[in-house]
């Protein structure tokens, strides 16, 4: 069965046809009921259901995540359908407030430690040795950061000294995306392996005795 | 007797996000344009919340299982999971009136719908007659593991394999070298390609007297990869990290205090 | 119509057939090309070899079915080597869109091979939790807060793994009001996310960056990062930063980690030149094909383009 939904989505290929559409309508259906499966007997179930069945008199304030949860779902019934605001202000504005601590602690202040490093120790000895030495790696991580910033800084137009620097800046972009676009190739590639891989191996080859 | 378990982060809670939105919706009922401000109010409270645990040590704010962040935490976890399906209303009402009025393409929704409901209803009976949604302990698949074997994992992994063909053909014809930025664009995407695989040993294959120099070749092309992904690649991505971070955190105040309200529907002058 | 404009105009379908083909024969013939090992992968390899038995390390699927050919081979990697250095595992899925089918299936296919090891023992499976982030908020404090039960359903309390012990409570009053009564608790030795050595992701996605930022920075548990392909350039900046011990790039990265696991565990090469299951090593015959023929196409896109607008310039 694997297999053949596997050939029917494989045969968009060609063309697109019924047998692609009605693979991918399944699709559809089957990872949303997915969803159901997992939400209800994962997480629903052990952290709300069986802690209010067990021991209401600790878990009795999990009744208000229960509601602001439901709460959600009103935007299906006409009239109240603004009821869903509290659970969507509190779930976005919830996460939100968690990025902000997680960006600012996790990603802008080490990033920027990062870059306070002392720009010496060179290698003179070789192409390679100098490219590898710490004063080189040093001065490329400061010089295409703050680069690539001053580039993505558009409140003001660059003039005749930011300009220069922006461009430089493009210049790392444009190796880091190129690098990505490798990357890219091989990561869609590698799913595209797996797939031909179970037909030939596991589909193929045991019909053939193989 | 039942005795309820109080402490000051559940009280609060429960004021915050218990009674402020029941009073909201009762006065939204009488009064439409409560409706926009007071959910705010709330929001505000979940937003700051999560913050203020960081930076203030405050029994009532922090302490392990008693304070409102770490409560706070668990009841999004739950509200999480209530989100996760909540497109499942629309698209079975989408769906249906597709299927009910024989509208061009009702087939395909009948399968939609056969698939969503086949799997979420093993989902919940795996939930609730305590079998789980994973294997049984002899060993054997639940309905909701045999679906996801044979019928979600190969559709959702073969159409995901597709993008691999439509990137090579994308490649071949958008790939230019137009300027200096695209040459080194250009320049960069091949010699990763050929570094980080062994290209070189691929192609040398059928010559023999090659292979050392193909082998010679791959370890420098290797060592090249791995410097452009470790010096230019890295401080450009922590260009974008620190940038992007910034953004966030900048439209993360402005959600928090409700400047930005578009994610409710909401536009400035509302 | 010249060779030159037939090229700008090839039908798609043509250069499908050549991918197709690049794929398929490496598979149909394996050629068993060389992979070289990189210093992220290794990195990420001698930390694990430094752990020592005994330790406590958390496995994280957060990776679904379209990216499996790349994470399963790093997550089952990681698991044998755990399993190989006696490290104790705890397991669990953050991704919705099937990381926990994949978890199932890959705790199952290792533990096959290691029947000495014992579930509740040895390994656990939490299973799946939505919220992500609020999740790894809980696990920084309490695990139980975030996890109460196994993925089968059973208190974690109740696992052996996290060293569970019942401790009398005395009565505790506020003001003269009682507020706990006295009797006893378990409490569990193993109980937040900085008792563990690492955390392995293999991810796809947002999530893996979660627990370096939020995980690794407010907690300070050491990160190994499995990413797939598509996302690992990005991760090069946290390694340089410190915030990662190693990382395991895409299919490549598990071909890496399976080379230095058959260098370091024969038994383990052994297994994986006879295995059936996909590998990441398997994989890199057909990778080396496609990236020539991707090479071959941007080439020729390239010349065919340099050839036309010379013509134009001239015309």
């Amino acid at each position: 069965m694997a297999a053949l939904f596997t050939l029917a989505v494989l045969s968009f290929l060609y063309k697109d046809n019924p047998i692609f559409r009605l693979a991918e309508s399944l699709f559809a259906g089957v990872s949303l009921g997915y969803f159901v499966g997992i939400t209800l007997d994962q997480t629903l179930k052990p952290n709300l259901f069986e802690p209010l069945r067990t021991n209401f008199n600790l878990h009795w304030d999990l009744v208000i995540a229960g509601l602001l949860g439901a709460f959600l779902y009103m935007r299906y019934v006409p009239r109240i359908g603004w009821i869903a605001r509290y659970g969507l202000t509190t779930y976005v504005a919830y996460y939100i407030g968690v990025e902000f601590t997680r960006k600012v602690h996790g990603e802008v202040l080490p990033q920027m430690a990062r870059t306070i490093l002392p720009v010496r120790g060179f290698d003179f000895s070789g192409f390679e040795a100098f490219f590898a030495s710490p004063g080189m790696l040093a001065l490329c991580a400061i010089v295409g950061t703050y680069s690539v910033l001053i580039y993505f800084f558009f409140s003001r137009e660059h003039n005749a000294v930011t300009r220069p620097i922006a461009r430089l800046g493009v210049w790392f972009l444009m190796v880091s995306f190129g690098a990505a676009f490798g990357f890219t190739v091989m990561g869609r590639v590698a799913l595209l392996i797996g797939r031909l891989n179970f037909l030939i191996y596991d589909w193929l080859y045991p019909i053939f005795g193989l | 007797m039942t005795e309820l378990h109080f402490d000051t982060g559940r009280v609060l809670l429960l004021i915050c996000f218990g009674l402020v939105p029941v009073a909201g919706i009762i006065l939204g009922l009488l009064a439409p344009s409560l409706r926009r401000q007071i959910p705010l109010i709330v929001g505000f409270v979940a937003g700051i919340v999560p913050i203020l645990s960081l930076y203030i040590p405050k029994r009532f704010l922090s302490a392990a299982g008693e304070g409102m962040s770490p409560r706070l935490d668990q009841y999004l976890i739950i509200v999480a999971g209530f989100a996760l399906p909540l497109g499942i209303v629309n698209v079975i009402q989408i769906n249906s009136r597709r299927v009910g009025r024989g509208e061009k393409g009702w087939p395909f929704a009948l399968a939609l719908l056969i698939g969503l409901l086949l799997m979420g209803g093993f989902g919940v009976y795996g939930a609730f007659s305590g079998q789980g949604i994973g294997f049984l302990p002899s060993g054997a698949p639940t309905p909701f593991q045999w679906m996801t074997d044979w019928f979600f994992r190969p559709l959702q992994a073969t159409i995901f394999s597709l993008l691999a063909f439509f990137m090579a053909s994308a490649a071949f014809r958008a790939f230019r070298a137009r300027n200096v930025e695209a040459t080194i664009l250009l320049i960069a995407a091949v010699l990763v390609m050929a570094g980080r695989v062994p290209l070189l040993d691929f192609l040398a294959y059928p010559f023999p007297p090659l292979h050392p120099l193909a082998a010679s070749l791959s370890q420098t092309m290797g060592r090249l990869t791995e410097w452009i992904m470790d010096v230019p690649n890295s401080a450009a991505q922590a260009g974008i990290i620190i940038g992007a971070a910034l953004g966030a955190a900048a439209m993360a105040i402005r959600v928090i205090l409700g400047i930005e309200r578009s994610y409710l529907g909401l536009g400035k002058g509302d | 119509m010249s060779i030159v404009d037939r090229l700008l105009a090839i039908d798609r379908r043509w250069i499908f057939l050549f991918v197709l083909m690049a794929v398929t024969i490496p598979i149909l013939l394996p050629l068993g090309l060389p992979v070289t090992t990189t210093g992220s992968t290794r990195a990420a390899f001698e930390y694990i070899e430094s752990l020592k038995p005994g330790d406590i390390v958390w496995l994280s699927f957060d990776y679904g079915p379209s990216s499996a050919p790349e994470n399963d081979p790093m997550a089952e990697g990681f698991l044998r080597h755990c399993f190989k250095k006696d490290l104790r595992v705890v397991v669990c899925a953050l991704y919705p869109l099937g990381g926990l089918s994949l978890a199932n299936s890959s705790v199952a296919i290792v533990a096959k091979e290691f029947p000495n090891k014992k579930y509740g023992t040895d390994y656990v499976n939490l299973g799946y939790k939505d919220g992500a982030e609020a999740v790894m908020r809980r696990l920084g404090e309490n695990i139980a807060d975030a996890f109460p039960t196994d993925v089968h359903g059973t208190p974690i309390s109740e696992l052996p793994l996290f060293e569970p012990e019942t401790v009398p409570v005395e009565r505790r009053t506020i003001d003269r009001v009682q507020v706990k009564a006295p009797g006893s608790e378990v409490r569990m030795g193993i109980r937040t996310i900085g008792q563990f050595k690492v955390v392995f992701t293999a991810a796809t996605g947002l999530i893996g960056e979660y627990w370096i930022t939020l995980v690794n920075a407010q907690f300070g548990t050491p990160i190994i990062i499995g990413p797939t392909a598509v996302s690992a350039p990005k991760y090069y900046a946290f390694i340089n930063s410190g915030q990662l011990k190693g990382m395991l790039g895409g299919m490549k990265g598990a071909a890496e980690y399976e080379q230095l696991l058959g260098r370091k565990y024969p038994e383990l090469s052994k297994f994986y030149m006879e295995t059936r299951l996909f590998t990441g090593t398997k994989g890199m015959d057909a990778q080396a094909g496609i990236h020539a023929v991707i090479v071959l196409f941007i080439f020729l896109g390239n010349v065919a383009f340099l050839l036309a607008r010379g013509r134009e310039r001239k015309g």
